[in-house]
């Protein structure tokens, strides 16, 4: 190369700016990675051709989701048929939304109003059609401090998150205990443990998740089924977390249930 | 002088023919056919998203046939065959070969593609040109993404056969006179593709089984609910495709580089800088194929590796334009219509570049990931720069097949539609995407944003599609009608044509 010099100088430049684009692009994404501890927990499930989300007090809302300003939430986003992706155009959120996977988002919403929420991967028929409405509710700064600050144990999440930080207390007082075995997510393998679950009517139900992924117990007995999570759903119990059953409103009677992130893990509640 | 079409033979002599030349024409008149088959499936597309709501086209599952069939067809019926097609044509000459290694491996290769494009226009599946699963291993209709499958296994097949022919044609049947660091840098072109094509195929034949088999309900590779992750099957379509991107670019950036130095009139600024840039893009190529998945939840240490990834491969593509630009630079320029392609394909590839950097950029791929930004930036490569060089290849070598002069004004007039029409539709549909518009919608929400944005781009799509139209006019009536071609130098550059003179018969 005769006349190597123009072009090395160029490719030199070249290079240094994709470095820097490089550079910057990764500590931005480095701040937007994790949730903050505080965040609260939005869970996300999408299927064909809508969305419904649920919230820590165990409030389901289908086709819109209210939020309040300046407070963190982190949506965890399940999938119960074929991929989606859950897209707020207006706060640059964009995340698959995929069977077999817990993929989770965050965003702090800080203007008020009404947002479009809408699926960005192909899923079929009504693909252009699978659209909510994200409600940003006003807050004042005292309000938001409020909330933040409130983080009694009232759900099933919260408690989860609580008997994690207290283990060695007693916090939980529960009368049965059910265990999520270690390798519950690979097909065929033990699950639920014990596999039909004896309880009185009243009693509280630890759910233990031994394993290392995230799981449910949701009763049901299965996506395809309509009253899914109509009688009792701990939401997602992260590895190595624990969440708490109520069985004050069941009635007497068999309880199929499974895991919503793995369908093929199921189990029975006998509720005396 | 190989001259097809100026001394008339029987069509079953053409066809049944082992011949390089009469292969590489049947694939361009087969690329060409399916670029304006695709291209109708676009402007139907671009008609029904003209207005909000439904417009011509009946119902979503049409619409999304559409899309199918049309990224499927102007990738692998137009893109592809066309670069084997010029390839298969000149390859031979350019290394000074009786013919391809293997003429008759060639014909089956080629009489492979239009059996494999039947397939997928008479199943006309709805899958989406990715079939990610489990949209298309459970809930796409039969038998149409069963044909899909298997017309693409036969196209695959074809290509890798057509590769390994080129490699060995290149590498083992090359004159001996001729040193490898002498041979046109498009045959070093055809030569990476060849060999990217070898390594990139078989990923995504392994996962066309594989979807096919959980298709039929008896494995569950991609199933959750039966071990398997749909994720995998992205990873291994995207081993595949994303090298493929390249092996669409680089006959298109080897045919700039037999163009540029001729109309401008100087040689080549360093040849050893296009071969090395080849080389760079040809490995580099496999290493970002996850940045088309960004958002499927990967862990941040992912994400950055198949960002730098990504970026690594900017430098390769810059050495490129800057050869060009380098070669132009100072040279007397004539500007012909293929050297007015060969410029708009530079400029397109440059801001296709660029829009590229920014997907690749993490936080900001959320904002472009899915929209119309990441259907506006694909097609400025696809429609801008690969077509638009292999458009100004097509009046180049024009003389060279028929024997007679395309019409420059017409021409001129297919130059000015197609750059302005892919500006105005591909640079709109940035703007639309960073406005939120997803892609693969049938009907959108009527934002007056949207709806303007769609009508200018539509609007660009059917001046381009206008274009394209003359273009084929302009080819079928002056390879009849056309002026006589000074066969030693039709563009009056005061340099030699081609000046590769044929011995052999035709077998």
């Amino acid at each position: 190369m005769g006349h190597a010099m123009p072009e090395w100088i160029y490719i030199g430049a070249v290079i240094a700016l994709l470095v820097w684009v490089g550079a910057e692009a990764w500590d931005a994404e480095r701040l937007l990675e994790k949730a903050p501890v505080e965040a609260k927990t939005i869970k996300v499930i999408g299927q064909q051709w809508f969305w419904t989300f649920e919230h820590e007090d165990g409030t389901k809302e289908v086709g819109e989701v209210h939020v309040k300003k300046g407070i963190p939430y982190k949506f965890d986003l399940i999938s119960q048929d074929v991929n989606h992706a859950f897209n707020v155009p207006d706060f640059t959120m964009t995340l698959d939304v995929i069977p077999g996977r817990l993929n989770t988002i965050w965003s702090t919403f800080d203007v008020p109003g009404i947002y479009l929420i809408q699926c960005r991967e192909y899923c079929g028929y009504s693909h252009y059609n699978m659209k909510a409405n994200l409600i940003v509710e006003d807050t004042t700064p005292q309000e938001v401090a409020a909330l933040l600050a409130d983080n009694s144990p009232q759900t099933a999440s919260v408690a989860s998150e609580t008997a994690q930080t207290t283990s060695s207390e007693p916090a939980i007082q529960a009368d049965a205990l059910l265990t999520i075995l270690l390798g519950s997510s690979v097909q065929g393998s033990p699950d639920y443990d014990p596999d039909v679950l004896t309880v009185t009517k009243g009693n509280t139900i630890e759910v233990k998740n031994a394993d290392t992924v995230p799981h449910t117990v949701t009763s049901g007995t299965g996506p395809q089924d309509a009253n899914s999570a109509k009688q009792f759903d701990t939401g997602i119990i992260n590895g190595g977390e624990s969440a708490v059953l109520k069985t004050d409103s069941l009635t007497a009677g068999d309880y199929a249930y499974y895991c919503m992130v793995h369908p093929y893990m199921t189990g029975t509640l006998k509720v005396q | 002088m190989v001259l097809e079409v100026k001394q008339p033979r029987p069509i079953w002599e053409i066809l049944f023919s082992t011949h390089h030349t009469d292969i590489g024409l049947l694939y361009v008149f087969f690329s060409i056919t399916a670029l304006m088959i695709g291209g109708a499936l676009a402007l139907s597309i671009r008609a029904e998203l003209f207005f909000p709501g439904q417009q011509i086209i009946p119902d979503p599952q049409t619409f999304h046939r559409f899309f199918t069939v049309h990224g499927t067809t102007m990738l692998f019926l137009w893109a592809i065959p066309f670069g084997s097609g010029i390839g298969n044509y000149l390859i031979p000459i350019m290394v000074r070969y009786k013919d391809m290694a293997w003429p008759k491996l060639n014909a089956v290769a080629f009489w492979m593609i239009p059996v494999g494009a039947a397939m997928i226009w008479l199943g006309f599946s709805d899958t989406a040109w990715t079939a990610y699963p489990p949209y298309s291993t459970m809930k796409a209709p039969g038998p149409a993404a069963e044909l899909w499958i298997f017309g693409l296994k036969i196209l695959g097949v074809s290509s890798v056969l057509g590769a390994i022919n080129f490699i060995v044609t290149m590498l083992r049947c090359k004159h001996p006179d001729l040193p490898i660091m002498k041979m046109s840098l498009f045959a070093w072109s055809i030569l990476i593709i060849s060999f990217m094509i070898l390594v990139a195929i078989p990923t995504f034949a392994a996962a066309l089984i594989m979807t096919y088999t959980d298709r039929l309900g008896i494995t569950g590779f991609f199933n959750p609910a039966m071990g398997g992750d749909p994720v995998a099957y992205q990873h291994l379509f995207w081993f595949t495709f994303h090298p493929e991107v390249y092996i669409f670019l680089l006959p298109g950036v080897g045919m700039l580089y037999e163009m540029i130095p001729k109309f401008s009139r100087k040689p080549i600024f360093s040849y050893q800088s296009g071969v090395t840039a080849f080389i760079l893009l040809g490995t580099i190529g496999f290493m970002s194929w996850a940045h088309h998945m960004l958002s499927t939840g990967m862990s941040f240490t992912e994400k950055t590796v198949f960002m730098v990834g990504t970026l690594a491969a900017v430098p390769a593509s810059a050495m490129h334009v800057f050869n060009w630009i380098a070669t132009m630079w100072g040279g007397r320029i004539k500007f012909a219509t293929p050297m007015l392609f060969a410029i708009g394909s530079i400029l397109l590839f440059f801001a296709a570049g660029s829009g590229g950097v920014v997907n690749t950029a993490l936080p900001l791929d959320y904002v472009t990931h899915d929209s119309y930004w990441v259907v506006g930036h694909f097609h400025l490569i696809l429609m801008g720069t690969v077509s638009l060089a292999f458009t100004g290849y097509i009046y180049y070598i024009f003389p060279l097949i028929t024997g007679r002069m395309y019409n420059e004004r017409l021409g001129r007039i297919h130059f000015g539609m197609a750059i302005s029409g892919v500006l105005i539709v591909f640079m709109t549909q940035h703007i639309l995407g960073l406005y939120g518009m997803p892609r693969r919608y049938f009907d959108y929400v009527p934002i007056p944003e949207w709806i303007i944005m769609n009508q200018i781009a539509s609007t660009g799509a059917f001046i381009a599609g206008t274009g394209y139209l003359l273009f084929v006019i302009n080819l079928i009536i002056s390879s009849m009608k056309g002026k006589f071609a000074n066969m030693k130098d039709p563009f009056h550059i005061g340099e030699i044509y081609y000046d590769y003179t044929r011995r052999e018969p035709h077998h």
